[in-house]
């Protein structure tokens, strides 16, 4: 299916937003507005995504792409519009925010590992505390997912003996770990050297291959066009194209996509 | 034509070379201008040591009955001999000397409680800390205070005891096999195999056995009644300290996460109060804690101006220490926040497991600064008329034997308050390299 322009075609009326949420529709943002201070970072978002569906978002730095998948956890708060996130409402309700986040898995560019704590520990920290998993099973799980993720060795190092392209990789088990039904990516390869980077990418395309609702911010664009779904590129706070990898990569509609790909698929 | 690719082998560094002989040569007289430097230094060094070395070793009088008599011995020197007449009274204050033993008892009983926080395999060491923090004020007011003991005091007391053995034999099994006590009883009752629930029920049927045992012991236990004025010297100088040590921690922690709240009422009630205790000298407070307490508090309450001095050191250092705190919290980086966060986590939990244990080992240089002076800030007491150590030390050039003796006790004072405060310092430094795990620069 093609959407090529801005023009919502997505659920706009109580009654389509009830039918959207049982069509399978795991993530939903309708006219998301947000402003930082005076400056209008998030322009009439509205984004439905499917289970099991990996979305990249691309678009030159400052276009909101990653203000976008931040409010999806509630790192950052909208003002305006609803995000709908697994059926239920982001809101200011507290309760239902650390529910919610302990479904959705994030990874960032800084990695963020928690520095004091063992590789293992970092892994079964949110298992045990959130979920009240026993600390064997915990373990169990932590030392599988290492073992996906291909470092099981490493797992009583503390993170700063780690390189890039590891600790990356474990940042990504220890999302995991929670189980979570959607996973972001907030620049998971940005920070890292180019030898690197193809390991992170293909423990990635691996998780794909799992069925995993994955959003993925990210300029490496051999990425987009094997795994994703929809590619969808963000310029000024608004979504400008959206549309799958094939027509995407070759046959952009906006000028300003045309722009933008000429710029980064040069390198 | 390419050139060969030269592989160098892989050798260990060069060893330093020299002696001590070549390190003073390059260090101490490299150049005329060193050496000369060098013996200028000598020189100096030497007067004012052996000056120091003659009043207080050579020419020093270490038995006399008075003054008179020392000056008569040797007018030149120190007279130690009223500092050793008066040694009792540095350390243990006017505490009736027949009592003096429930002191040591005191001092020996929480060092065996705390001992087991440096020992190697030792479980829960956590646990250590907060029961000394929480129990042994108890303990160490019955052992110290004496008297009457109502209902609470008799439940704390054996709550106390129970949890001080009970420390000690999980710090003896650490050591010995690496197990904690917990462990061992299960294991000694054959009960390994049994489910959490049957286990944790034994344990606590033994612990209660336990507290009734010593309750029922505690009960015939009585200690004479010591009034809190003749409490003085360094004991009353560690118990104001310590008292205030232990408080300043989790109170900086609770009023620096109260100036970060997002509520406004508790944001800007703690903000005011640090700030205002910040903004006022000790001494200030001190006075205005033993002058108006009284008036805000109800008819017939009255505190003894120990307990009120207590709640000014408390309270004053709690604010320094919420703005240490607050440093710390604010060098975590906020990706921590955030990973955090998006975990699902919650604040508390944040706190407790992610940001407080890594903002406390960036903390360690101002927190053990702060407690040294906050040792030394309890001198002031004495200005309210409490008998600590400085005050015991100027006491005694008032001692009709021992008039006009100033230098001798300042000086043991001076070394006194040097030891502890330099074993302070050096601890510090061992906890940054033993808590920095890889953070050390």
């Amino acid at each position: 299916m093609v959407e090529t322009t801005t023009e919502t075609t997505e659920a706009e009326t109580p009654g389509q937003l009830a039918s959207a949420a049982s069509s399978d529709v795991i993530i939903l943002l309708n006219h998301v507005n947000k402003w930082f201070g005076e400056f209008h970072v998030l322009r009439d978002i509205n984004l439905s995504i499917t289970r099991g569906e990996r979305i990249v978002v691309c678009g030159p730095s400052g276009s909101g792409k990653s203000t976008l998948i931040r409010c999806i956890n509630r790192l950052e708060e909208h003002q305006e519009g609803d995000i709908i996130v697994d059926g239920m409402e982001l809101g200011s309700d507290l309760k239902n925010l650390d529910q919610i986040r302990s479904e959705v898995g994030m990874v960032f560019q800084s990695f963020n590992l928690f520095p004091h704590l063992t590789v293992l520990e970092n892994l079964t920290l949110a298992p045990i505390w959130v979920r009240k998993v026993p600390k064997i099973e915990a373990n169990e799980a932590a030392m599988a997912y290492l073992e996906r993720v291909k470092i099981p060795e490493q797992a009583d190092k503390y993170p700063g003996q780690l390189s890039g392209g590891q600790q990356q990789r474990v940042a990504i088990a220890r999302s995991l770990c929670m189980n979570p039904k959607i996973m972001l990516f907030d620049e998971p390869t940005s920070a890292l050297d180019p030898e690197m980077i193809k390991e992170v990418l293909e423990v990635m395309v691996e998780l794909a291959a799992t069925g995993m609702t994955m959003i993925v911010v990210t300029h490496e664009m051999g990425f987009a066009k094997t795994v994703a779904d929809r590619v969808i590129f963000m310029d000024f706070g608004e979504i400008i194209e959206v549309n799958e990898p094939h027509q995407f990569f070759n046959n952009p509609q906006s000028d300003r996509t045309k722009l933008f790909l000429s710029q980064i698929l040069h390198n | 034509m390419a050139e060969a690719i030269h592989t160098g082998e892989i050798r260990p560094p060069p060893t330093v070379q020299g002696t001590w002989f070549a390190w003073l040569r390059d260090n101490l007289f490299s150049s005329w201008v060193n050496t000369l430097l060098t013996f200028g230094a000598l020189y100096i060094i030497y007067f004012a040591v052996s000056g120091v070395w003659a009043w207080g070793i050579t020419n020093a009088v270490w038995e006399a009955e008075n003054r008179r008599v020392c000056f008569d011995i040797n007018p030149d020197g120190a007279c130690w001999a009223g500092v050793l007449a008066w040694f009792d009274n540095f350390i243990w204050g006017r505490y009736p000397r027949g009592e003096m033993w429930r002191i040591n008892l005191g001092a020996l009983l929480i060092v065996v409680w705390m001992v087991p926080i440096w020992l190697p395999g030792v479980k829960d060491k956590i646990y250590v800390g907060f029961s000394t923090v929480f129990l042994y004020p108890f303990l160490g007011f019955f052992l110290f205070a004496g008297g009457e003991k109502g209902l609470f005091l008799q439940v704390m007391l054996s709550l106390a005891i129970v949890v001080l053995i009970g420390n000690t034999l999980n710090g003896y099994h650490g050591v010995r096999s690496g197990r904690s006590l917990p462990e061992v009883v299960i294991a000694g009752l054959g009960m390994k195999a049994s489910s959490d629930k049957v286990q944790r029920k034994t344990l606590l049927a033994i612990f209660a056995a336990a507290f009734a045992l010593v309750f029922w012991a505690q009960m015939g236990w009585v200690l004479v009644s010591v009034e809190w004025n003749l409490w003085g010297g360094l004991f009353l100088t560690l118990v104001i300290s310590g008292i205030g040590i232990a408080f300043a921690l989790p109170g900086g922690i609770v009023l620096a996460m109260g100036r970060r709240s997002q509520l406004p009422v508790i944001r800007i009630l703690c903000t005011g109060f640090i700030e205002v205790f910040r903004s006022v000298p000790l001494i200030t407070i001190l006075f205005m804690a033993t002058t108006m307490f009284p008036l805000f508090l109800p008819e017939g309450f009255t505190l003894n101006k120990l307990v009120q001095v207590i709640v000014a050191v408390c309270l004053f250092n709690a604010c320094y220490m919420a703005e240490v705190v607050r440093a710390g919290l604010q060098a975590i980086p906020r990706g921590q926040y955030e990973a955090a966060m998006a975990m699902g986590l919650g604040y508390w939990k944040m706190m407790g497991l992610i940001i407080m244990p890594q903002a406390l080992k960036f903390m360690i240089p101002n927190i053990v600064g702060n407690f040294i002076g906050l040792l030394k800030d309890t001198t002031l007491v004495s200005i309210i008329g409490l008998f600590d150590v400085l005050n015991m030390l100027k006491a005694v050039s008032q001692d009709v034997p021992w008039r006009g003796l100033h230098k001798e006790p300042l000086v043991v004072g001076a070394a006194l308050f040097f030891v502890i405060c330099f074993a302070m310092s050096k601890y510090s430094r061992h906890l940054e390299e033993t808590l920095g795990g890889g953070t050390q620069r």
